[in-house]
């Protein structure tokens, strides 16, 4: 097709003029580039939280008082053991750990280390321990901030959690959790169900909240208001909900970002439409000669079109690049914090490989549209030049 | 702020959607001028500077009509990826069924599309003519699809402005129908699909006969019960469920998007043989290219929802 | 073969100081017809060439070439007509700095519908009639005036165009590269092509080839 004659013949204008369009190549590829790794680790970031919360039971519930999530009193397991179709009834104790008066905290989470668990990876984890040496003395499994922050403060083996009655408890460390799991249990400590209740002084008949496991999806909504009927008092959470929450949470982390974005694209528009007005006058003849020769308007305004794509593409693909180089090969050192938010305990994070071509659809239209949008006006004034200009 | 104007699709949609409409604005401010000074005829300067914006306006209506054909495939995905954060929806149909704005902004969205390849057409003739004949009734067009394009666009933020996260939206298989026999337009299947392969051939006939008035008739028929067939019939052979009947998941992934291919072809043939037909009957040229290109598209069409019931059957021996 | 008919041309006419570049000039020019404008700068040789190569529009009257009304053609047309029918050579030249010789002689073959080879076959024919098939592929800045305007008449020529116009073609020339020019009309004179070219060089006073000289003054004819 003579399409191709006129492909030649761009590609030898833009080679050897390549400097008129370093300029925009260059902002293009800083925008794209943030603004994919922005989206990459986003991405990233839900797709594992989302295959961690499979591993997460799929309800529980605890007990309110005035609006409060408050104690939930053990007798509630003997009922909800009964309701049909309800498996792996849990009892949890959970709760914030202080190390000292407002500075960081553990999320202590105590289990029944003999019953099944509904969560799958505690489940793995304990087939692992050796858990005669584990129950030969209170003993506690620990994230990876959880580590890092005992060994910084001299404690390598062992932890010693002061009571609320004032007396201390000594802990032996006995495991790491898998860094995979950082992104929720990074300051998280794992330990069994007594102990836990030892150290928040909690009542004998009390735990936090149940967890249970419900196998066929269809019934979760019958579950749900069975448990109702069963509690007046109840909460129930369940898995699709936290799902949600977490999608909208990274939607709204990104969203912000987004909106950081649009600010930038408004003035990367007006940079470009002064560009590429200015290079009008120095363009004028050079059109005015093609013009002279029998390039038709039609013509001009092609050519400019594929020039400006080919710069398009060309800068979108090198920044995409460079931010999965940034994101899944260097792990996006310093995006990395902003995202993860570490005001607790500093969290660190690989980011696992997703590509979707949603997300490039979306960054790639974000971005080329407002670059052609506000450079059409200035290619038109480019492309009506007056073949008389050549004369000149 | 709204979870479901940050989520990203939204805001880039919702950007290119006011970008486009920025443009087509510049377009609109510039057209009334052109309209009334317009005079082929005379020499003067002024002349000459219409007949540039004249460009202008062109290409601004050409780079917008592309890019809502892209942007027309991306509201769909949009409004996909929104049924992960709207509770009760499991596809795009409950989305599109949130609030009342949600069915004429996509079937005024359509009719847009259509509407601005007819103008592209013409005034690709207008060009091609040597006394620029159709420019102002071009122009006029462009200000009757600008108001459409304006309404459009006011119901672009309206819809994605009253979508609820807390209330829980229908889904498809709600608001198509669980029935096996019947459907919304009071005909039982072997009535419908009658219909459907029928028109089918006299729109085939139509083209070859090149009726205009034919053309135009059989394939806005064609294209209402092609709507009807594909909800009704040949998606649940897609979905290889009796009882799945939606117009939007075969858009997902996990039918291989084959949606958009069937969506597709329906629409760009649909538009084929009408573009073709208007300018016939209007413009009195014989597009020939055009019409082999609906012909093909409405043939593939045709052939890939019955291969669907084929496939179907040689796999299971029996028919839903 | 080109009817002139009545043009005038007024550049500014809306400001205070309109100038009336062409006053009522008719002119018929035959096929194959050699013409040679002459006058000084300002009598308005320029302005009637740029109008009969459809650079520009004339205020009032029409311009016929070939049963072809072409002064008042749309910009589809009026490009397709220059580019089919017309060799320009400018009076500097007017080539594409950046690009090389061979390529500055495709560019008016890219828009339309043949594929590679073949433009570059005929780009290669042009240079071969206008000798400077020799110096394809050097950039333009690095080419001698003389050599530039061999490289302007191959452009002009790709396109294979029954008119051939000249808008003062040996005003950068020395004397030695004017009559290599006056040679290449004659060729193309030989070839069956009208020519028309502007000058007030006297060089063109001793042609080798047919011609009829055309006096422009103040924007009219004064003789023929």
């Amino acid at each position: 097709m003579h399409n191709n004659a006129f492909f030649h013949f761009l590609s030898l204008l833009l080679f050897k003029q390549k400097n008129k369009h370093i300029g925009a190549i260059f902002i293009s590829v800083i925008i794209i580039f943030l603004l994919s790794s922005v989206l990459f680790i986003s991405s990233s970031l839900q797709k594992s939280l989302q295959s961690m919360l499979k591993n997460q039971p799929d309800f529980t519930i605890s007990r309110l008082q005035a609006g409060r999530a408050v104690d939930t009193p053990t007798e509630w397991i003997e009922k909800i053991v009964q309701i049909d179709g309800v498996s792996a009834v849990t009892p949890r104790v959970y709760g914030r750990y202080f190390f000292a008066p407002n500075e960081n905290s553990f999320l202590i989470v105590g289990v029944d280390f003999f019953d099944e668990q509904s969560n799958h990876s505690l489940q793995e984890l304990m087939e692992t321990t050796d858990l005669k040496s584990f129950f030969a003395m209170p003993s506690m499994l620990v994230g990876e901030g959880v580590q890092k922050f005992m060994t910084a403060h001299y404690y390598k083996d062992e932890f010693s959690f002061k009571l609320p009655n004032g007396s201390f408890k000594k802990v032996a460390i006995a495991q790491q959790l898998p860094s995979s799991t950082n992104l929720i249990a990074n300051d998280m400590i794992v330990m069994p169900l007594e102990l836990a209740k030892e150290i928040f002084a909690m009542e004998e008949e009390s735990i936090t909240d149940i967890a249970l496991n419900v196998p066929n999806d269809a019934e979760w909504d019958t579950i749900v208001g069975k448990l109702h009927l069963l509690f007046y008092d109840a909460q129930v959470i369940d898995k699709r909900e936290i799902s949600k929450a977490y999608k909208s949470l990274y939607n709204y982390k990104g969203g912000l970002f987004l909106i950081l974005y649009l600010i930038t694209i408004i003035t990367f528009m007006l940079i470009l439409y002064q560009r590429y007005s200015m290079v009008y006058s120095a363009e004028k003849k050079e059109i005015g000669i093609l013009r002279a020769i029998g390039w038709s308007i039609q013509d001009i305004l092609k050519l400019k079109f594929y020039e400006t794509l080919v710069i398009v593409i060309s800068s979108f693909i090198l920044g995409v690049v460079l931010a999965y180089i940034f994101v899944f090969i260097f792990d996006a050192p310093l995006l990395q914090e902003i995202f993860l938010g570490g005001e607790n305990l500093a969290n660190s994070v690989v980011f696992v490989p997703t590509i979707e071509f949603g997300i490039l659809g979306s960054l790639f239209l974000f971005f080329a549209l407002p670059f052609f949008a506000s450079v059409l006006i200035p290619v038109w004034k480019i492309a009506v030049t007056p073949p008389k200009e050549a004369m000149l | 702020m709204s979870e479901v104007l940050l989520s990203q699709e939204v805001i880039v949609y919702l950007l290119s959607e006011s970008l486009l409409f920025g443009l087509l604005f510049v377009a609109f401010i510039i057209t009334p001028l052109l309209i009334k000074r317009w005079n082929f005829d005379a020499f003067t300067q002024e002349q000459f500077r219409l007949e540039n914006r004249s460009y202008l306006v062109m290409s601004i209506v050409f780079f917008v009509m592309a890019l809502k054909i892209l942007l027309l495939p991306y509201f769909v995905y949009t409004i996909d990826q929104l049924s992960d954060i709207v509770p009760g929806a499991m596809c795009g149909a409950g989305i599109i069924k949130a609030n009342g704005y949600g069915n004429p902004l996509l079937l005024l969205k359509i009719i847009i599309l259509f509407l601005s390849g007819f103008w592209m057409t013409l005034n690709r003739l207008d060009l091609e003519a040597k006394a620029y004949p159709y420019t102002k009734r071009k122009l006029w067009f462009f200000l009757f699809i600008f108001m459409l394009l304006s309404i459009e666009f006011a119901l672009d933020i309206l819809y994605f402005t009253h979508i609820q996260t807390t209330n829980p939206v229908t889904c498809c298989s709600v608001i198509f129908g669980q029935m096996g026999g019947s459907n919304a337009l009071g005909l039982d299947m072997p009535m419908l699909l009658l219909l459907f392969y029928l028109l089918f051939v006299l729109i085939v006939l139509m083209l070859w006969s090149k009726n205009s008035l034919g053309i135009i008739v059989t394939s806005l028929l064609f294209l209402f019960v092609a709507y009807y067939s594909v909800v009704y019939f040949f998606g649940t052979y897609i979905y290889e469920l009796p009882t799945h009947k939606c117009p939007f998941c075969m858009l997902q992934q996990e039918y291989y998007f084959i949606g958009y291919l069937v969506w597709g072809l329906l629409l760009v043939g649909v538009f084929m043989s009408l573009d073709y037909a208007i300018s016939r009957w209007l413009w009195k040229r014989d597009a020939l290219r055009l019409r082999n290109f609906a012909l093909w598209a409405l043939s593939l069409f045709v052939l890939l929802c019955s291969l669907f019931v084929v496939v179907y059957y040689s796999k299971n021996g029996v028919l839903l | 073969m080109i009817e002139i008919e009545n043009i005038n041309k007024i550049f500014n006419e809306n400001s205070s100081e309109p100038f009336e570049a062409l006053k009522d000039i008719t002119l018929h020019i035959a096929k194959n017809e050699a013409i040679i404008l002459s006058g000084v700068s300002g009598s308005g040789k320029s302005t009637l060439l740029s109008l009969i190569a459809s650079l520009d529009k004339p205020s009032s009257g029409k311009i016929v070439v070939d049963g072809e009304l072409i002064s008042k053609l749309p910009d589809l047309h009026a490009s397709a007509y220059r580019a089919k029918s017309i060799g320009f050579i400018f009076q500097h030249f007017n080539l594409l700095e950046a690009l090389s010789v061979e390529e500055n002689i495709i560019a008016p073959l890219i828009p339309s519908r043949l594929d590679m080879p073949t433009i570059k076959k005929h780009a290669q024919e042009s240079m071969q009639k206008a000798g400077i098939a020799h110096k394809a592929s050097q950039t333009i800045r690095e080419l001698s005036g003389g050599e530039k305007q061999r490289c302007a008449i191959a452009r002009a020529l790709v396109t294979d165009p029954k008119l051939i116009i000249c808008d003062e073609p040996t005003a950068n020339l020395d004397k030695a590269n004017s009559l290599k020019f006056i040679e290449i009309l004659s060729t193309l004179k030989a070839l069956g092509k009208t020519i028309i070219v502007a000058t007030h060089d006297p060089i063109f006073d001793t042609l080798p080839f047919k011609s009829r000289v055309i006096k422009m003054e103040d924007g009219r004819i004064v003789d023929e």
